[in-house]
């Protein structure tokens, strides 16, 4: 189960990147707008790109490990590690939360950044449209805000 | 010339955090994010290995990592494929980071919590620049 900090932190505004790897075990990688925890609490949904989102998925079809890392800028970060469920377009009501999410990136960065600094550095981050939803089981979650307890893992 | 081109050099400067994705030697992807990325030289970066560190863990299993930066400026993005090749522990690569990490970690209040235990050389396998994932907020 996600522990009740980790999913509040999901909900942002966190940067979100998602890791895997291919059969050689070289990594792949993409920044991730926007994730949900479900009701069950063991599954997420996050949503990718479309431009960078084959890579992922290619790997996650050959093997199923993934990794995803949410990072605040205090510098309080998690990572959830699991195994892939499923992957299809993202709904119209998944845009939204898309949107939602990337406000509350340039919302978030004007804490430490003006806005014209802001904007195009959530614009990086948060590019969105076409994306992928892809959704994953939770098996680890660990502390990974920096310091002595860095990968630390959870009681979940 | 290496793989490197010049205009890369700025997202290597520490301005904007950047992105490592490593795997470790049974297969299990990790991600996470370096406050800078060190220019070496043409073909080569340094990546700082501090304290607990996933990251400097899997690259002794597995040498492959993938890293993401951004122009401070521009805002462009770049993606390097990197494969681990040596440690460091003194010289001058080593004291130039250990000198940017401390005014790193003074700037966003990690003083004393940010400290380098050796500096990571990677060899660059592929440099790819994003120009078409590039769009204003």
């Amino acid at each position: 189960m996600i522990p009740d900090r980790v999913a509040e932190h999901l909900q942002g505004p966190s940067f979100i990147q998602v890791a895997t790897r291919n059969a050689d075990l070289r990594p792949g990688h993409a920044h991730v707008v926007g994730a949900v925890v479900h009701d069950d609490r063991e599954t997420v949904t996050f949503f990718v790109h479309e431009t960078r989102a084959k890579r992922i998925v290619d790997d996650l079809e050959q093997n199923g490990r993934v990794a995803l890392e949410a990072a605040q800028a205090s510098h309080e970060a998690y990572q959830l590690k699991g195994r892939y469920v499923s992957s299809r377009p993202s709904s119209e009501e998944e845009y939204a939360v898309q949107e939602s999410y990337k406000k509350r990136i340039v919302e978030g960065l004007m804490q430490f950044f003006p806005e014209e600094l802001a904007k195009p550095i959530a614009g990086v981050e948060s590019e969105y449209r076409p994306s992928i939803a892809i959704t994953f089981r939770v098996e680890e979650v660990f502390l990974q805000t920096p310091g002595p307890g860095a990968g630390t893992k959870m009681e979940t | 010339m290496g793989l490197l081109p010049d205009e890369i050099k700025p997202a290597m400067q520490g301005v904007i955090p950047s992105h490592v994705v490593t795997c470790s030697g049974d297969g299990i992807p990790n991600a996470s994010v370096i406050s800078q990325v060190y220019y070496v030289d043409g073909d080569h970066v340094a990546l700082s290995h501090q304290f607990f560190n996933k990251t400097a863990k899997n690259v002794r299993e597995n040498r492959y990592a993938a890293i993401w930066i951004t122009h401070p400026e521009t805002f462009e993005t770049w993606d390097l494929e990197l494969a681990y090749d040596h440690s460091e522990t003194e010289g001058p690569i080593f004291d130039e980071m250990d000198m940017q990490i401390e005014a790193i970690a003074s700037m966003t209040g990690m003083k004393g919590i940010f400290k380098l235990r050796a500096a990571d050389i990677f060899k660059v396998l592929s440099v790819t620049r994003n120009a078409a994932e590039r769009k204003s907020a």
